[in-house]
């Protein structure tokens, strides 16, 4: 579905994604953790072309990137992408969020874009917030109608970047928990999230990124409890505050 | 004549707002363009509109512009009874717009970038994005200068008497001259501008109160 090939990028002269070779499945799901500055949220972003790479190439559901006639519009159409801080339209109520891009660029009627609204939002569990705004929702709400929002354009792939980091710990399962049924749905998603009890419950891999480089790919046992890299054994100490050998017992408990 | 005067500065004032906010729209949108030829022209717009007096525009139109005109639409444009008036709105017109377009501009800046992300993230075109996310929510966070501004430009209508444009500080001049009545034409002149300028106020009042929601909510998604 999404394969990386050798590829480079660099803002002002320094590599933030040095030889990026990866490939995900159809209906995979991906989780990219690390430092931050490890180039996760890069490493996201160059899958819709948000960020163009320097050189190596990316496929998408069989479209090339770094072809000139690719249609990025339509490439932007099949795949999702939710944000650290929502970026809902303000001046737009949760239904008028949801049904702008499919009417404009799937071109819905109103009346099937707003039923399809509806269905999303009743599944994240917000239809009596249909004509609320963006300020007189809470934060978890507002990302989920941004989830519901990405979703109303049947994208065949979801990125998520870092969607609960913004988040009230209260809040943030509730966001979890949408994420987790799209994934039993079959959704081929890449999250971009510090959230391990989150990966440990759904990703597929797991994907450890430092400095810009794949450090590390592997199931979530393979990368939280035996990582292999130095580097990903420090971090993972850091991430749960205790020894690794502990890291096991300690997240069972939290489920 | 008084009637005829407020007849004519009510026409000016439609006339200008409408093409004063479009002409700065589009100003506005060449600025902030990735095409480097139309940043320069708008800015070039800008720095000569804004800084040359409206006053001299208004003049411009009237005397030099159909002099320059090809193919005797110069002529015929004289000739034409009604170009003091046409000539005061091209007048007005370019004078706002640089203003209306940089007070749009800053609107721009203030959108985080967010916005555009998400709205190029579900597959909107860059005209989309303008018409649906970005545009809306410029002229939202820049109504209260770009009320003012427009008030502003409603009361620019009166400079349009230097070229005889029958409007209403010329019908008050012209009565003073005439019937040295000058007391009550001026009088009823202040009333009216008081008067359609406290209108044009309560109209941007309401429109802030109505979008008020939005415009708050705006600063949290920044965050």
């Amino acid at each position: 579905m999404i394969k990386f090939i050798g590829a480079n990028k660099s803002f002002n002269n320094r590599l933030v994604l040095k030889n990026i070779n990866l490939e995900i499945a159809k209906g995979e799901v991906i989780v990219i953790c690390g430092p931050s500055g490890a180039g996760k949220s890069t490493l996201l972003r160059t899958i819709n072309k948000l960020e163009p790479i320097d050189d190596g190439e990316i496929i998408v559901d069989g479209m090339y990137l770094s072809d000139p006639k690719t249609d990025l519009t339509a490439l932007r159409a099949e795949i999702g992408m939710v944000f650290q801080h929502f970026n809902l339209y303000p001046h737009k109520t949760a239904i008028k969020n949801i049904t702008l891009a499919p009417r404009k660029v799937r071109g819905l009627s109103r009346k099937e874009a707003t039923e399809r609204a509806e269905k999303l939002l009743e599944k994240v569990g917000l239809l009596h917030r249909r004509d609320a705004y963006p300020v007189q929702l809470s934060g978890g709400e507002q990302q989920r109608v941004a989830i519901a929002r990405s979703l109303a354009m049947e994208p065949k792939i979801m990125l998520f970047d870092e969607p609960t980091s913004a988040l009230d710990p209260e809040l943030i399962n509730e966001v979890l928990d949408v994420m987790v049924s799209l994934a039993k749905e079959g959704m081929t998603m890449v999250v971009v999230t510090h959230e391990i009890g989150f990966a440990q419950k759904v990703a597929d891999r797991v994907v450890f990124m430092d400095n810009g480089e794949i450090l590390e790919i592997g199931t979530p046992p393979d990368i939280f409890v035996n990582p292999r890299h130095p580097r990903t054994k420090e971090f993972m100490s850091s991430v749960f505050h205790i020894p690794i050998f502990n890291v096991n017992q300690e997240e069972e408990q939290d489920f | 004549m008084m009637i005829t005067g407020v007849k004519v500065t009510l026409i000016l004032l439609a006339a200008t707002t409408v093409t004063s906010l479009t002409l700065g729209t589009v100003i506005a949108i060449m600025r902030i363009s990735r095409i480097k030829i139309l940043r320069v022209l708008g800015t070039l717009y800008v720095e000569i509109f804004r800084n040359i007096p409206g006053l001299f525009w208004i003049l411009f139109f009237y005397f030099v512009f159909p002099d320059i005109l090809p193919w005797g639409l110069g002529a015929k444009l004289n000739a034409y009874l009604h170009y003091p008036i046409v000539a005061g709105i091209l007048g007005l017109t370019v004078d706002n717009a640089s203003y209306v377009s940089d007070i749009l501009r800053s609107g721009r800046l203030a959108i985080p970038h967010g916005q555009r992300e998400a709205a190029i993230s579900t597959g909107l075109s860059r005209v989309q994005q303008y018409l649906h996310v970005l545009l809306p929510q410029m002229f939202r966070v820049t109504l209260p200068p770009l009320g003012t501004r427009m008030v502003h430009n409603f009361k620019n209508t009166s400079l349009c008497m230097a070229i005889a444009a029958p409007e209403l500080t010329w019908a008050t001049q012209n009565i003073e001259s005439l019937t040295f009545r000058g007391i009550e034409a001026t009088t009823i002149a202040t009333l009216f501008y008081i008067f359609l300028a406290g209108i044009m106020v309560s109209m941007i009042i309401l429109l802030e109160k109505w979008w008020k929601i939005d415009v708050s909510s705006m600063s949290q998604s920044k965050a």
